[in-house]
């Protein structure tokens, strides 16, 4: 990775934790994993999957070390959703409707996954009010902002003005 | 020959990366948080939180201005009664003030002394959370403002909110009760029991043993006295269901708390136990506690932690 690459994707990484951790700790509503989204949409990106991958594993522990849940559930988690959103990414770029389908669906996937290995450790934490409905509503807001984001994301990390323009 | 496409090492990258994170959780849990963990994650802590204060100044008027825009309606309205609880509490304040003024008279009539077990209290304000399904509140207060592991957390109204699970200078990570693992030590009535979390509810789940009489709904939940985590009397909930003793003269029920972690802005956190000794000996039964829950005293919980 170029190091004009590295600090665009850093500075993405902390401003989705710093805006999830501020302004979308307070909504009832619209309840996005920023981190989760970055993540997903650096895989629809022609950065290293390799790259991805890395990205995805420090950007679940920065989440981990900031929570109060176990160190390492996040970064599995979110290395587990960027390798199936690699393995899945081709099928997804139909249109944009499609990738932010795509996005809410790996969002379900990481999220179950999230609550599965953290009931298996115990994460308590994780298993507050309203997590059922959470299910929901974190996928719904991620294939908002994927279908209002991803191509903006792509084209600015990748240089690529043409990605993502369907006729 | 081996192909040497990048796309061809995403398996074994994935599965190193696996193993890697499944290492770390096997370290956090045997090391109960503590250790190297404790300081990676005190220091990445410290490393954002100045960030996290400065996008909660930025985010926090915008958010109160969508609110107000969103109860437009009913601000009117608020504002009234407001002013009407205002007017009220003024004159209470009054009353209190007069009280205040007839003790000190008596304590100088009497030549009486405070006994000096005032807690002192720190408001903090509640900048965030670390993502939807996490419940621990990140609030902008730290070991600058004297905030330390342990110290109990409860809202404007008095009311218990958690505890105080993670420190550093300028911020602290605070558990509520919903979510912790650990069970709170309280009194209904003249009984003893402990509230402890649900999975996927704001209520709390009461067991009282040995249950020598029902407990009804309405009946006010407070800590009790034999708490290692709170002082007694703070309010936690109201029961909610009837229940009675049953055959092994222990009972359960619901209780719903006072406060919601959900709509909290501001705490206070209480610099409790007043004796920092003391406060070092709780902060090691504290962990003891939830697999007893019957909270019998500092000996016997330190005579756990050394056989653990």
């Amino acid at each position: 990775m170029r190091l004009r690459t590295v600090l665009v994707v850093a500075s993405l990484l902390l401003v989705a934790i710093l805006v999830q951790t501020t302004l979308f700790s307070q909504t009832e509503i619209f309840v996005p994993d920023l981190v989760m989204l970055v993540v997903i949409l650096l895989s629809l990106t022609r950065l290293r999957p390799e790259a991805v991958l890395a990205i995805a594993f420090l950007g679940g522990l920065s989440i981990d070390l900031l929570g109060s849940s176990v160190l390492g559930l996040r970064a599995m988690v979110f290395t587990i959703v960027a390798y199936l959103a690699l393995r899945t990414r081709e099928r997804a770029d139909l249109g944009r409707v499609v990738i932010g389908l795509w996005a809410g669906l790996l969002t379900l996937g990481g999220v179950l996954l999230l609550l599965v290995v953290g009931t298996l450790f115990g994460q308590t934490v994780l298993l507050g009010d309203g997590v059922v409905g959470l299910l929901l509503l974190v996928p719904a807001a991620n294939t908002i902002l994927t279908w209002i984001f991803a191509p903006m994301v792509v084209r600015f990390i990748d240089r690529d003005t043409t990605a993502f323009r369907y006729a | 020959m081996l192909n040497r496409q990048p796309g061809d090492r995403t398996l074994p990258t994935l599965v190193t990366l696996l193993v890697l994170g499944m290492l770390l959780m096997t370290f956090d849990v045997r090391s109960e948080g503590q250790g190297v963990t404790s300081v990676l994650r005190t220091g990445t802590q410290t490393i954002v939180a100045p960030l996290q204060k400065g996008a909660a100044f930025l985010v926090n008027p915008v958010l109160d201005v969508v609110d107000s825009l969103a109860n437009i309606a009913i601000l009117r309205e608020t504002n009234l009664i407001l002013q009407r609880e205002v007017a009220e509490l003024e004159a209470e304040l009054i009353s209190v003030d007069d009280d205040l003024a007839r003790l000190e008279f008596y304590e100088q009539l009497y030549d009486l002394e405070a006994t000096g077990t005032d807690i002192g209290r720190t408001v903090a304000e509640v900048i965030g959370r670390v993502d939807p399904l996490d419940k621990s509140l990140i609030i902008d207060k730290g070991t600058n403002e004297g905030i330390a592991v342990g110290q109990p957390v409860i809202d404007t109204n008095g009311y218990v909110v958690g505890s105080v699970q993670q420190v550093t200078g300028g911020t602290a990570r605070v558990v509520p009760i919903t979510v912790g693992s650990d069970g709170v030590a309280v009194a209904v009535g003249e009984q003893l029991g402990v509230v402890l979390p649900q999975i996927n509810d704001n209520i709390l789940r009461l067991e009282v043993n040995p249950a020598r009489e029902p407990v009804l709904a309405g009946e006010k939940v407070v800590t009790s006295s034999q708490s290692v985590r709170f002082p007694a009397g703070y309010p936690v909930g109201e029961v909610i269901v009837d229940a009675a003793p049953s055959g092994a003269d222990s009972l359960s029920t619901l209780v719903e708390p006072y406060m919601n972690p959900d709509n909290i802005r501001v705490v206070v956190v209480l610099a409790w136990p007043p004796d920092p000794v003391a406060a070092v000996t709780e902060s090691t039964t504290t962990t003891t506690s939830s697999t007893s829950t019957t909270l019998d005293g500092s000996t016997t919980t330190s005579t756990v932690d050394g056989d653990g």
